[in-house]
């Protein structure tokens, strides 16, 4: 067992579990927000610090495992109102969707804050030169937990923007079909799958996933 | 680093070269039978029949959930609805069902209110990994999707459910990219298909290893762009009706004030999702924080008969080390593009393109037999050799296409493309759930369902990539349905909850349900708000308080 604490609060936990769980554990759960305790909704943002020289910062409780003299700070994000994307995305847009778009002074808290390691202050700089695949691709990962926004000092709202390129970029996308369905056969098809009795219709769905036809 | 496990981590190292060309058995039916019944969670008779409600007396049911089901509710016994919000549809649980029917009605005319007890997407969906299903390659067709998903589901699927999920797959692949889902591509621009456990073709759509994600958070913003109105915090503690069999809304439970808010609907959508965190037999799960199964008690409460409930999914690949990651999702995909399930020995003893539940079977087996490896947490667990990975596919593949197991990782120094992960059978996926007609109806006029909190459309064993589609298709059914169907405002009354706890009367003891959080969290309903209202005056009465938090970025 270690001592960690939440809000100034001192608690017991065990060693290998995440912050998370230690606050289960310790009858504290509400202290902080939880969604997914897996990392991926980003509900549960947290500021920390060590005891030993080693720089705090940002992080997600459910994904930080608890050392011993580590302080714990909520540091829940509200979700911000999003603003609706367009086809065909430009700069133009963009800016128009985010007034704030060149007002990065690139200190860089940004990506520092960042828990899912995405490059954000430089991703910025590139929704200024209008570069959205290469936007897009750096926020594959991203969980909205809103950290990049909070810590933003110019207001600047990386994650909102490049959900935004995402979106738009997606809507500008026409998915590809290459299947030829004919629609008799694919009547046909159906009747011979649905049949009436349980062992018959596995029986023909065992044999028509084999090739994806009806074999004579 | 895993030194704990070096000997069998040399063994495993050592039957590389020899694994890479050499196939691993796929068990034959029968021998595939036999691994579900000797060792899959769901054949070991861990269940019972119910003594209360539509259930009673036929199929059975898991022990913990059974319980649940004849739970008594939290309600006071006098307590007495009065509507303060009216609205025309009420939708249960912000996942990605109840999101997609939210959008489904947007610019209908209807008032919809959104309820979910955790935050808008905090569910199972944002959670999910490997892909969406969808037959749009040159060899596939909705046919051929059914004829895998019902040889999956042991032949149990509904048809009728199964042949809609398959036939609205492409259209819901174009639908979720309209609203800017972005789907892997290959170089042509046409969308990358993967395979997944019982596809007998490429069928997977993905985003990379967040494919719930990149729909979860497209869904998230698209519903806060509409008129909806949504009540995060707020947990569904119970479903009114109208005293004629007809439901007509809901009790809410305000987490931030730690009041009860009654709702009117005139048609509710229940999409609250699975159970996972009921923690079957012990299981670790790969659920998020709310699964805990409040949609089936609700709706059973109402008369609402449920199906397929003795089956549960669990995911073959749960991390089982480090301890902190015990239970979440390695996907599936990684298996498909050619991670291997390797025992303590080095043995590549099953094909880990077999069923889900078939792999599970095989690993419990593995293990049971003495061939599975210790985590010194006292843990136990095969190997998912996941370097094999770069072999087959090219040095750089595994961190490309999995970021998220990268990442995962490597904060406790394993670099799943130089070591394998180990792993163990999760609680995955509610199988079964509230029985619907085509339409997501449920037996309760006024109630509708969709997502994982229905049962049928899977049989008794989900295909990867099935479920993500199933929330768009059947979210979307549900929203189209209430549309054609909307009754006109009825009163609010308790009436079946009263019969309901008349019929449960004759239960000893029992306990209180839906339980709504985990149990090892211990969270109740119980006011947060408040709560930290009252700590924070405290805070501000004593001047010696000593957590003033960090301020790292000079903000």
């Amino acid at each position: 067992m270690v001592e960690i604490k939440i809000s100034g609060k001192t608690i017991q936990a065990q060693v290998g579990e995440t912050v998370i769980h230690a606050l289960w554990a310790a009858g504290m759960a509400e202290s902080i927000k939880t969604g997914c305790a897996g990392g991926v909704c980003g509900a549960c943002t947290v500021t920390l610090r060590y005891s030993d020289d080693r720089t705090g910062g940002t992080e997600l409780a459910c994904m930080k495992p608890v050392e011993a003299g580590m302080e714990v700070f909520p540091c829940p994000v509200e979700a911000d109102n999003p603003v609706a994307p367009v086809a065909d995305p430009e700069i133009s847009t963009l800016q128009s969707a985010f007034p704030t778009l060149n007002r990065c002074t690139k200190c860089g808290s940004c990506t520092t804050a960042c828990p899912m390691s995405i490059p954000v202050m430089d991703s910025v700089l590139r929704m200024q030169k209008g570069e959205f695949l290469a936007v897009a691709e750096d926020f594959t990962t991203c969980i909205h937990c809103g950290l990049c926004r909070f810590v933003c000092e110019d207001k600047v709202k990386p994650h909102n923007m490049g959900l935004w390129v995402r979106r738009s970029l997606g809507m500008s996308h026409n998915p590809v079909i290459e299947r030829d369905d004919k629609e008799e056969d694919a009547e046909k098809e159906w009747q011979y799958l649905l049949g009436e009795d349980r062992e018959l219709r596995l029986e023909r769905a065992r044999q028509f996933r084999q090739s994806g036809r009806v074999e004579p | 680093m895993m030194n704990w496990a070096k000997e069998s981590l040399e063994k495993v190292e050592a039957s590389r070269s020899f694994r890479l060309d050499q196939p691993a058995p796929l068990p034959d039916p029968s021998q595939a039978e036999s691994l579900l019944k000797k060792f899959h969670p769901d054949y070991l008779g861990h269940e019972r029949r119910l003594e209360v409600g539509p259930n009673a007396g036929g199929q059975k049911f898991p022990l913990e959930l059974a319980e649940l089901l004849e739970g008594d509710s939290p309600l006071e016994q006098d307590y007495t609805p009065q509507p303060e919000i009216e609205t025309d549809v009420l939708i249960l649980g912000g996942g990605g069902a109840g999101a997609t029917a939210a959008l489904a009605l947007e610019g209908s005319g209807l008032s919809v209110h959104l309820a979910t007890k955790l935050r808008l997407g905090d569910s199972n969906t944002v959670m999910a990994e490997g892909g969406i299903q969808s037959a749009l390659g040159a060899d596939d067709s909705p046919r051929r999707h059914f004829a895998d998903a019902l040889v999956g589901g042991h032949g149990e699927n509904d048809p009728d459910l199964l042949r809609i999920l398959c036939e609205q797959g492409p259209e819901s692949i174009r639908w979720l990219s309209q609203l800017g889902c972005l789907f892997d591509q290959n170089e042509s621009g046409k969308f990358s298909l993967r395979s997944g456990g019982g596809t007998s073709i490429p069928r997977v759509l993905a985003c990379r290893d967040y494919t719930g994600l990149e729909i979860m958070r497209v869904l998230k913003d698209a519903v806060r762009l509409t008129a909806t109105h949504i009540l995060e915090e707020h947990v569904a503690m119970e479903l009114v009706d109208d005293g004629k069999g007809r439901v007509t809304g809901a009790i809410l439970f305000n987490r931030d004030t730690g009041k009860k808010v009654c709702v009117s609907a005139r048609a509710v959508i229940l999409a609250t999702g699975g159970s996972g965190q009921i923690r079957l037999q012990g299981f670790p799960t790969s659920n998020h924080v709310g699964a805990t199964g409040d949609g089936l008690v609700l709706a059973y409460r109402q008369g609402c008969r449920l199906i397929h409930l003795d089956s549960y999914q669990y995911h073959p690949s749960g991390a089982c080390y480090p301890e902190a990651l015990a239970g979440q999702l390695v996907t599936e995909a990684i298996r498909s593009v050619g991670a291997q399930v390797v025992n303590a020995e080095g043995i590549h003893f099953i094909d880990e393109m077999a069923y889900r539940d078939v792999l599970a079977g095989a690993i419990i087996k593995e293990i049971a037999e003495g061939r599975g490896i210790k985590t010194p947490h006292g843990k136990t667990g095969v190997w998912l050799d996941t370097p094999m990975v770069d072999l087959k596919k090219g040095a750089g593949t595994l961190a490309n296409q999995f970021p998220g197991l990268i990442h995962r990782f490597e904060r406790y120094n394993i670099d799943p493309a130089k070591q394998p992960v180990l792993i163990y059978p999760t609680l995955h996926y509610q199988n079964g759930g509230i029985r619907v007609d085509s339409e997501c109806r449920t037996d309760v006029a006024g109630l509708w369902a969709c997502g994982e909190v229905t049962g049928g459309l899977h049989g008794k064993n989900r295909l990867m990539g099935n479920s993500l589609l199933d929330i768009t298709v059947f979210g979307r059914k549900s929203a189209e349905s209430v549309l054609r169907n909307i009754p006109e405002r009825g009163p609010v009354t308790l009436t079946h909850l009263k019969r309901f706890r008349t019929e449960r009367s004759k239960i000893e003891g029992g306990t209180i349900s839906p339980k709504f959080f985990p149990e090892a969290s211990k969270m109740k309903l119980q006011p947060t708000l408040v709560e930290k209202e009252k700590e924070k005056e405290k805070e501000e009465k004593s001047p010696s308080s000593n957590f003033e938090p960090p301020n790292p970025f000079n903000f």
